[in-house]
Order: structure tokens, then C-alpha cells, then sequence
């Protein structure tokens, strides 16, 4: 018990994972390509878009060197149908995180999404959603992406000015965050009946970050006030298979 | 559970009404008797940890025909007592847990691995899930704002006990660190 550090990442870790998502940027300089550990930085001539790591991207704009193209679900168009989502259609749940980047064309062939927009074509395929290109240009809009509120809030300190109608995306932004907050704390409710089970598909990183003690003290509570009933339940169980009544047999499918 | 868990040592601590099922002389200073034997039938609170010893453990039978006793028998202790149970069924966030033990869930859990009480158990499950939904919303406020004040904090405090004090913590620590996040992200 000499570490203090609590289980899981703390939100100042997220934050620092986050920025290796890709971003696009207009170029306002020519800057050839960076050798990195990574891989290389695509070369950039001023008026083509490029996309960078999140890093990079905020370095250059901090030189003013580079302006940011703001992913499109982080326009106020698409955050109120998000906002709309989470509040009207589907009071429960979160709002589903973004597709899988493949769709199909009509001919029983799933293709990769949005390969035409990217311009390079022999960019390889990546399915995982860490490595997905979730914050580019050509990011779905509607869905937001697993590190949405750390890109968010670092886009609107740094480069407020490269989003279209900043102060409506930071009231929606904090809309946002609230109507998840509150969902998050009363999705514990779930857990009264002892199934033990947490549907939180769609919660962002930062988000996990933050609950992740509290979600895990009310698990661990209900499961140790539980924990006396469930072992006279596992005995019931096991004195029931070992009259060999076979009363298991009808779970099959 | 750790050996050196705290919380454990005092829920071990707690008192648990006890009847005893015989005479035990020079014990009678315990029902405030110093004179006389303490009379089988007195009930009188002993620590959790005796009694649960002394509940479980069977004496050797008096005679041939007579079951295997135990010295005494358990009760409910008064903050687990039927009452409580109603009040936190009616309204789980009504009730100052704290006034009833400081380590309510878990003399909760150390009696119902004693007792087969399902009832109960439901009832405490459903009490810390309500519970917990507050203090997370509480915790998520403590500090943010002036409005709120800390006597306003220090007043839903006082009526957790310590499972909920950590959880509270727990859940204060991970807002702290969001906001704390948020607000130093303008100055790198």
C-alpha cells in the first residue's frame, strides 16, 4: 500500500495519451517531413491539410505556423444533435461512440471509411480505436470519440480561434459533460440487483478517468454486501448438481 | 480484507446484544451485579468479535440427552434493528447512517454472513446504490463552488459512515483531478 497512485489512469495521463490522436491542419509554412519514432511526418506545403499528432499540431500553432481544422463533431451543428441524443431520444444511455471505419458499398464488400478524402491511398488499414483516426477532418460528425472532452477542451484553450463559434461549442461542451455526469452517477442504480453488470459503451476516456474510483467503490460495496447471499447461493447450486437433477440442461440453446 | 484494515478493527468492536444460556458466576459485574453470578437470560452487549466466538462455539452437553448449546445466542444489534430496516426502505437517503454505527455495511456484512437474512441484504444493497448516487453528486460539487460552502459539505458528511466516506473520497479525488486538469490546460 506504499504507492498512493490510484488504480487506473489519472486524467492528467489521459490528457498526455490523447495527444497522439491525429488532427488535421492548413499548413501556413512549408516544413519537410520529421523522422520520428512513430513513423514520418507527412512533408507540408501551405495550402494542402495535413494530419498531425496532437502534439505536433499545437506546437505548430502555438508558432503560428499552422491553423487547426476542428474535427467536424466538434462543430455546434453536431454537438446539439449529440446534446438532442442524450437528453431527448435516449435519456439512458450514452450516445454510441463513433462507426467502425468500414461500411458497405452495396456489393456485399465492406471498404475502409472515407479513404477518398484522406488523399494518400496506401495509408494502412486500422481498425482499434486508439490508432483510429477519430479527431481528422474526415471523423464522422454526430459520434463523439473516446478522448472527445480532452481534444475539446485543449482545442478551445490553444486554438479557440480556428473553431467556428467557439463560446456556443464551450456552453455545449459543459452541457454536454453535465447530462454524462449525471448519467454516469445514476447508472450505479443498474447494479441493485446484484448483476454486477455496467453498460458504459460510449464514455470517453476522460470521463472514465474521473469516475473509474467511484464506479469501482460502489462495485466493490455492492459486491461485499452481497457476498454472504451469493455464497449460500453458490452452496444451494452446488448441492442441487450434486443430486444430478440435471436442472441445468434446459439452458441449452 | 487487510489484517491491519482499520475499518475492519473497528466493526470487529462493535457491540452485539448477547443472552446468555447459563449461569456464569464472578461475571455478574458485567449486568452491574458484582455480587451475584451473571443469571442465564441476561442480555448484554459484547463486542462482535466474543461474540461471534462465543455464539458459534458449542459447550459439551451437560447430560446424555441434552443438544450441544452454544454459551450465548445472537441478536440483531440496534442499528441493524427491524426499525431501521423500515426507514431505509422507505427512503434510503433519509437516514443518518452514521447516527446508527460508523461501520453500518460493514457490522451490515458481518451479520449477514451470521444471519440469513435476505431481506436485509437486499435492503442494504439497495440503500448504498441510492446512497452512493448522492455522494457522487456531492462530491462532485464539494469545493467547486462558493455557493456550496463547506457547511453545507460538513452537514452531508456527518451523516455517511465509512464505506461512504470512502467512496465520497474516491469519487472527490477523480472530479478534483478532472478540474484541476481542466483548468491548467490554457497554460502549457
Amino acid at each position: 500500500m506504499a504507492l498512493s497512485l490510484p488504480s487506473g489512469l489519472v486524467p492528467t495521463e489521459v490528457a498526455f495519451l490523447c495527444e497522439m490522436e491525429m488532427i488535421t491542419i492548413v499548413p501556413r509554412q512549408r516544413l519537410e517531413s520529421i523522422p520520428m519514432l512513430s513513423g514520418k511526418t507527412p512533408a507540408l506545403r501551405p495550402p494542402r491539410r495535413a494530419d498531425l499528432p496532437l502534439w505536433l499540431a499545437l506546437l505548430l500553432k502555438k508558432q503560428r505556423r499552422a491553423n487547426i481544422v476542428p474535427p467536424p463533431w466538434l462543430l455546434p451543428a453536431s454537438l446539439q444533435e449529440i446534446v438532442h441524443t442524450e437528453t431527448n431520444i435516449d435519456p439512458e444511455a450514452f450516445s454510441p461512440p463513433p462507426p467502425a471505419p468500414m461500411r458497405s458499398d452495396g456489393r456485399g464488400v465492406a471498404r475502409p471509411y472515407a479513404t477518398a478524402g484522406s488523399g494518400n491511398g496506401e495509408r494502412e488499414l486500422i481498425l482499434a480505436p486508439p490508432f483510429l483516426p477519430s479527431c481528422t477532418q474526415d471523423a464522422p460528425s454526430g459520434y463523439l470519440p473516446y478522448h472527445w472532452l480532452e481534444i475539446a477542451e485543449t482545442l478551445l484553450a490553444h486554438a479557440a480561434d480556428d473553431i467556428p463559434n467557439a463560446p456556443e461549442v464551450r456552453a455545449l461542451l459543459r452541457d454536454l459533460q453535465e447530462v454524462r455526469a449525471a448519467k454516469m452517477r445514476a447508472s450505479t442504480r443498474h447494479l441493485e440487483g446484484g448483476g454486477g453488470v455496467l453498460n458504459i459503451r460510449g464514455v470517453g476516456a476522460m470521463e472514465l478517468a474521473e469516475s473509474r474510483g467511484f464506479v469501482l467503490g460502489v462495485v466493490d460495496g455492492v459486491r461485499k454486501l452481497g457476498a454472504s447471499v451469493e455464497a449460500g447461493r453458490r452452496e444451494e447450486e452446488l448441492e442441487r448438481g450434486a443430486d444430478g437433477d440435471g436442472s441445468d440442461d434446459d439452458m441449452e440453446l | 480484507m487487510s489484517y491491519y484494515d482499520i475499518d475492519a478493527i473497528l466493526t470487529d468492536a462493535e457491540k452485539v446484544p448477547c443472552k446468555f444460556e447459563l449461569d456464569i458466576p464472578e461475571l455478574g459485574y458485567l449486568d452491574n451485579n458484582p455480587s451475584q453470578p451473571l443469571k442465564s437470560g441476561t442480555t448484554i452487549g459484547l463486542p462482535l468479535w466474543l461474540a461471534e466466538l462465543l455464539a458459534l462455539a458449542n459447550r459439551a452437553p451437560s447430560s446424555a440427552d441434552e443438544d450441544a448449546k452454544s454459551f450465548v445466542s445472537l441478536n440483531m444489534p440496534a442499528s441493524l434493528s427491524s426499525e431501521v430496516m423500515s426507514a431505509l426502505k422507505a427512503d434510503p437517503r433519509a437516514v443518518p447512517l452514521r447516527d446508527q454505527s460508523h461501520n453500518f455495511y460493514g457490522l451490515g456484512t458481518r451479520m449477514l454472513d451470521l444471519f440469513e437474512e435476505k431481506e436485509m441484504c437486499a435492503i442494504l444493497r439497495r440503500t448504498f446504490v441510492t446512497r452512493a448516487a448522492d455522494i457522487a453528486l456531492h462530491a462532485g460539487k464539494a469545493g467547486a463552488t462558493d455557493d456550496m460552502g463547506v457547511g453545507a459539505g460538513e452537514e452531508f458528511l456527518r451523516g455517511l459512515e465509512e464505506w461512504e466516506r470512502k467512496l465520497f473520497k474516491k469519487s472527490h479525488d477523480g472530479a478534483k483531478g478532472t478540474k484541476e486538469w481542466m483548468e491548467g490546460v490554457k497554460k502549457h
